[in-house]
């Protein structure tokens, strides 16, 4: 356990020396603090909400430095105080840790911080003097002893990390902020290069995504949450129309030998952001696809009304135009084996498998229906066939769709374009419980179809093979369990059918021909997923998983991030035989163990502007149709939005004994 | 949906709902409203830097109209931007307690960390609002300017038209506002980061090769001199002083009306008699009026317009506006063959200042110099086209902007109030009538126009000739006018500001607008407000409204008010060009355009070399 000497947090001094303060309660929680990597103490911490210190002899004006250095490297430079203060302080504090005269004492130091604090324009520069103006403040002494030797201060070892809530919330660990500036500074095609550092699918991701970041975004606590994903999609059109930025080989950092081939199963989103990894790494990317395009679930599962086709083909020709090969119509286990891959000189494989079973009801009857009957997934690729001219799927009378989720969602608003009487959606939780990203609950709402919750299918009547009903049962919520959680069960007697020609059955998801691929030597957890370790390498060497055959059904911008994980890690693979150390994620690891990046609400008063919404099509037009509904907002509205935008900045730092291993540049 | 609407002029205070106090005043203010704002109209100054009301402009990022506020129910007090700060019901607020001020001063004295002061050497000396600003917080002391750093930034000098000196810029971002939103050319980024944040034409261009179209906007709202004109006034003293030269110096329509306020005579003077007085007496040789060129432009341009018409090609575009041609040429080249062939009043004068007027005066082509006083930043740009050229000879030698010319009155020690009002005195090309006067403002240049062309249809005047469906302020105006004889009605429309001009354009290319004659002014107002006027302090075109109204005036007290009735524009064509659209005319007074369209593409290997603070992590 990390004793702290001494320190000062959320204004609270600690001092062990002194015994001050009731510190060593809240202090004694910290967690995870004694090493940052194996046998590398964690000798001193600063941040936005103060510092502590571990190891008395560690020098603060040292470590200041480093901390106000990474503050003035990363200020935007927009607002006076921080753009000057964060250099003037670091300089002075550089002179001092060098053993010569600072051209400020701690005097004019002090009000430099002072003035940042109160006055900066955004949290990097609000927030970065705070461990400053503790030390100064409180530990003056200390830091005078250290300057009044002048004498160069020993070099220390540690880093020093920016993020934001936005940053930590999102899978792939976009920068949030920096790509909203752009925007604002009026780039927007560095605004789309900034998302083009984690993955090729912009595009995609402004229309689906869950938006995770929204969720963080501290302006919901003045009005709304920045429209991130609406921006998203505005920048990401810099991929079309007369100066669409081009994707060109020298994007490659340097290309590598013939015999580095990597093999990438599955070109969903995980394959793709994978096989986009590896690319920019050098590899030559083989992806192998059972279906004839590339896309995954963003190309069958989601109907082309959220996203257009063309708009996902644009992202994935990225992939071809960075020298991969998709080989379409190969399928795992069917077509070829891991087993294959190797003997054909592969190095490395991953597999983004993707989660494309649907999972059965379970019910009476589910056995005998064939004609009207559909799992989900199968319906979604029906629709997909449809609007691609490839089979006609019409619909009509009454429809029912079993479940909430995203994928029920998508098959309540396709049936609906698809001519359906009625589309009933028969959910066993609530409204509230609905696991449907709210967004698309409320535009199938809009579009006229009738929810049933607290209710259950528990038979599907059929004639000949062809559903004609089904029959549900009401059920009710329990009384909250210890952990408050309530759950369902059916109340007896409240069996009734409804008729109907449809039902499709969306509850879920699971890896197809799960046998076929564990035959190949791939491990499944029990809840038959791809087992992988946190490195996302399987139970066979070389072989790595990410997406949804690892999570379950899960979100677009997690299997994307899965991909650039597991890139970074095959990398490592080949070229050292080992997963190296990654210091970032250890420092996010840090923060989210001990809570330290506040979720702590906006003090001054901000002027309300409420956010911009992406134009939508009338529904009585759309439902008749598969064109996209949402449309890209304004330029105006654009710069408007990223107005909003607080800028939520915080730096990190730590010192520690030993460097720290560099696991990445 | 997407500007917070500063607008509480005209607002019922009734609505002004939410009570506080700003410095013990009880004072009441609309919700959202500002506390800069509420405090502006309770009369109570803040020190600002960026922002600028008459915009909408409020970054932010100067920080330096920081205030003390304690919100209701709280007791620390907070210390806030009021520019961008909305108030509270029962806010106490502070402008001038200790430690305001002495933040105040502190963050002006960063600011001045990275600018260059070498005030003394700068155009803006006494006209500057930083100088203000350093003034107002009592800045005393300069610890902190780096004069390296400084001195390393960029000085664009690649433009004939405007200068960017970013050892000046304060970031205030108010020319990329005014370019991004208002004109909507938007050419203007923000560049870098930290202490290497500076304002950059898109994708790096330098100014000359930029998506920029020289109207200056920017430079009405610089609060430094950071944006300015390249300053001719060195080059224009040289011909008036060298013996061998006979200079010649035209004036524009509007600057007779917008310069007057720079030597304190109240906005909107006519100061036509005191500007002819003051060429005289710095020792031009001849006074000229542009107005007189505004006449024959008339002439030439409504003929044209006719011939357009009858051979079914429709719209005309106008041509005498040089920010408009760089836009056409930069942002819409497929629309150049829409645009007039005919020189702008300008050009016309210079060209006729160098064929016409040499034969009437006995003085030779190449001993004469053509001064031209502009409220314009483009027309540097035009002076120089080669296409506006005669063989070598450039038309215009040295445009000066009003700015420039009230900088060349103060160094020959001239104040012009003090000056006895004088005339023109050229027998040639001087008179102007009401519609060459007209051309400073919007909707001026289709009143001459119809005026002329009218007459020229029908054989008769029209009856009247203050045509007040064309005169409103909107920034686009459009109206049906009935010509007569086998045209009848036309349908025109009146442009001023790009960004009206933008969408009027796109429009007219997707054939969602149908007109025959559309008026184009680059700048908001024409130019009475002009980019090459004189600034206004903490304000954006504050006086158009008089200087218009000025205009107007003009028109009505001429005797003449039909540029086809200008005698000495009936002299011109009966005894040199013949007749308007005369093949000498079309040589002289014609010319063509180019397509100069940038290459906007970019590669995802170059952004990701230009992003900053956002890297790969592998």
């Amino acid at each position: 356990m990390a004793q702290v000497a001494f320190g000062v947090w959320d204004g609270v001094v600690h001092d062990a020396s002194k015994r001050a303060g009731d510190a060593q309660s809240s202090i004694s929680a910290l967690k995870n603090f004694n090493e940052f990597d194996d046998g590398n103490p964690i000798r001193a911490f600063f941040g936005d909400r103060g510092f502590f210190v571990f190891d008395e002899t560690v020098s603060l004006v040292d470590g200041l430095f480093h901390y106000m250095n990474k503050a003035a490297e990363e200020s935007c430079g927009a607002c006076t105080p921080c753009r000057m203060g964060t250099v003037l302080v670091r300089d002075a504090l550089d002179a001092m840790r060098r053993g010569i005269d600072s051209p400020l004492d701690f005097d004019e130091i002090e009000i430099l911080g002072e003035q940042m604090t109160e006055t900066s324009l955004c949290g990097l520069g609000k927030t970065c003097s705070v461990a400053l103006l503790d030390v100064i403040r409180n530990f003056r002494d200390r830091i005078e002893k250290e300057v009044a030797v002048k004498r160069p201060i020993r070099a220390q070892h540690g880093m020093a990390y920016m993020t934001a809530p936005c940053i930590e919330a999102c899978p792939s660990k976009i920068n949030v902020p920096r790509y909203i500036d752009y925007i604002r500074d009026g780039k927007p095609e560095n605004s789309l290069g900034v998302l083009l550092q984690k993955y090729p699918m912009a595009a995609t991701c402004g229309r689906v995504c869950v938006r995770y970041c929204e969720e963080a975004c501290r302006r919901k606590f003045v009005d709304e949450a920045v429209g991130i994903k609406t921006l998203k999609r505005y920048v990401a059109d810099q991929q079309k129309g007369p100066n669409a930025l081009k994707f060109t080989r020298d994007m490659i950092r340097k290309p590598l030998a013939d015999g580095m081939r990597v093999a990438v199963v599955g070109a969903g989103p995980a394959g793709i952001s994978c096989a986009y990894h590896l690319l920019l790494q050098g590899y030559h990317v083989d992806l192998f696809e059972k279906h004839e395009q590339a896309g995954g679930m963003a190309q069958i599962g989601i109907p082309s009304y959220r996203l257009p086709k063309d708009t996902l083909a644009m992202e994935t020709d990225i992939i071809a135009a960075l020298g991969g090969r998709f080989l379409f119509g190969q399928q795992l286990g069917r077509d070829f084996t891991v087993e294959d891959l190797f003997a054909r000189g592969y190095k490395a494989v991953f597999l983004g498998l993707g989660c494309q079973a649907g999972t059965a009801l379970g019910v009476e009857g589910e056995e005998h229906a064939r004609g009207g009957y559909h799992r989900g997934i199968d319906f979604l690729l029906k629709v997909h066939d449809h609007v691609a001219g490839v089979r006609n799927l019409d619909l009509s009378g009454e429809v029912v769709v079993v479940g909430a989720g995203n994928v029920a969602m998508d098959c309540v608003r396709s049936a609906v374009r698809l001519g359906a009487d009625n589309v009933h959606v028969v959910y066993r939780r609530t409204r509230q419980d609905m696991p449907a990203d709210d967004e698309e609950i409320v535009a199938a709402d809009h579009e006229g179809i009738h929810l049933h919750t607290l209710t259950n299918p528990t038979r599907i009547l059929t004639e000949d093979g062809n559903v004609v009903g089904v029959e549900l049962v009401k059920m009710e919520q329990t009384e909250p369990d210890e952990s408050g959680r309530r759950k369902v069960r059916p109340i007896p007697g409240t069996e009734y059918t409804i008729p109907c020609d449809t039902i499709v059955a969306a509850i879920g998801q699971q890896v197809e021909d799960e046998a076929m691929v564990e035959s190949d030597g791939i491990a499944f957890n029990r809840w038959k997923c791809v087992e992988t370790d946190d490195a996302l390498l399987t139970s066979r060497p070389g072989v790595f998983a990410g997406g949804d055959c690892v999570t379950g059904p899960s979100t677009l911008i997690y299997a994307m991030s899965a991909g650039l994980q597991a890139a970074r890690n095959i990398n490592d693979w080949i070229q050292l035989g080992t997963i190296r150390f990654f210091k970032r994620t250890r420092m996010r690891q840090l923060l989210e163990d001990n809570r330290i990046l506040a979720n702590d609400v906006v003090e001054t008063p901000v002027r309300a502007a409420y956010r911009v919404h992406n134009p939508a099509l009338d529904p009585e037009l759309r439902k008749h149709m598969f064109g996209e509904v949402e449309q890209t907002i304004s330029n105006r509205e654009a710069y408007a939005e990223a107005q909003r935008c607080m800028r939520c900045y915080r730096v990190y730092s730590v010192i520690t004994q030993h460097s720290i291993p560099e696991g990445a540049v | 949906m997407w500007t917070i609407d500063n607008e509480v002029i005209g607002r019922d205070p009734a609505e002004a709902t939410v009570s506080l106090t700003i410095n013990g005043k009880a004072c009441t203010a609309f919700p959202n409203e500002t506390i800069l704002h509420c405090a502006r109209r309770h009369d109570i100054y803040i020190p600002t830097l960026c922002e600028l009301d008459d915009i909408d402009h409020t970054p932010g990022t100067c920080r330096v109209c920081i205030v003390e506020i304690v919100q209701a129910g709280r007791e620390i007090e907070q210390f806030v931007t009021s520019c961008n700060t909305p108030v509270g019901e029962g806010m106490v607020v502070q402008t001038r307690t200790p430690k305001v001020r002495a933040m105040q001063k502190l963050q002006v004295e960063l600011l001045m960390a990275d600018h260059l002061q070498d005030c003394a050497t700068c155009t803006r000396h006494g006209d500057c609002e930083l100088q203000d600003l350093a003034q107002f917080v009592g800045l005393k002391e300069n610890r902190f300017f780096d004069r390296q750093r400084t001195e390393a930034r960029e000085v664009d000098e690649s433009s004939p038209a405007l200068i960017r000196d970013m050892r000046r810029c304060v970031r205030c971002q108010r020319c990329v506002a005014v370019c991004r939103y208002h004109q909507e050319v938007d050419a203007l980024v923000m560049s870098g980061t930290g202490v290497n944040r500076l304002v950059s034409l898109r994708h790096g261009f330098e100014q000359a090769s930029s998506t920029c179209v020289s109207c200056g906007q920017c430079v009405l709202v610089c609060p430094t001199g950071a944006l300015g004109e390249r300053d001719e006034t060195d080059r224009a003293l040289d011909y008036i002083c060298d013996p061998e030269f006979t200079t010649v110096v035209q004036f524009a329509p509007a600057v007779r009306v917008a310069f007057g306020e720079e030597f304190g005579m109240p906005p909107g003077t006519n100061v036509q008699g005191h500007v002819i007085a003051a060429c005289r007496k710095i020792g031009v040789d001849v006074v000229l009026d542009t107005n007189f060129a505004a006449d024959v432009v008339i002439m030439e341009e409504g003929i044209e317009l006719l011939e357009r018409l009858k051979a079914g090609r429709k719209p005309t575009f106008t041509s005498c506006c040089p920010a408009w041609i760089n836009f056409a040429e930069i942002h819409y080249p497929d629309i150049l063959p829409l645009l007039s062939s005919t020189k702008s009043p300008q050009q016309v004068l210079s060209t006729l200042a160098k064929t016409y007027l040499p034969e009437k005066l006995g003085v030779p082509q190449e001993k004469i110099r053509v001064i031209s006083i502009m409220p314009c930043t483009a027309k540097k740009d035009e002076a120089v086209r080669p296409q506006l050229a005669i063989g070598d000879m450039p038309e215009t030698d040295v445009v000066l902007t009003t700015r420039e010319f009230a900088r060349l009155l103060r160094r020959e020690g001239i104040d012009l109030k003090d000056l006895e009002p004088s005339e023109f005195d050229n027998p040639y090309m001087s008179e102007f009538t009401g519609a060459g006067a007209i051309f400073g403002t919007t909707g001026g240049v289709m009143e001459a126009a119809v005026r002329t062309i009218y007459a020229v249809v029908n054989g008769e005047e029209l009856e009247d000739v203050e045509l007040t469906q064309l005169r409103g302020f909107e920034g686009v105006r459009t109206a049906t006018v009935n010509l007569g004889g086998p045209f009848g009605d036309v349908k025109v429309a009146m442009c001023h500001g790009l960004g009206d001009t933008r969408a009027l354009v796109e429009k007219v290319r997707s054939g969602d607008a149908d007109f025959d004659f559309i008026e184009i002014m680059a700048c908001p107002g024409g130019c009475v407000d002009g980019g090459g006027s004189l600034r206004s302090k903490k304000a954006y075109l504050p006086l158009a409204l008089a200087r218009r109204e000025t205009i107007y005036n003009v028109d009505r007290t001429r005797k003449v008010r039909q540029s086809h009735n200008n005698e000495q524009v009936k002299t011109l064509y009966r005894d040199f060009l013949d007749a308007p659209n005369s093949e000498k005319a079309h040589k002289l007074l014609h010319t063509h355009y180019s397509e100069r369209s940038r290459d906007m593409h970019q590669t995802v290997k170059e952004v990701w070399d230009d992003i900053t603070m956002s890297t790969m992590l592998y």
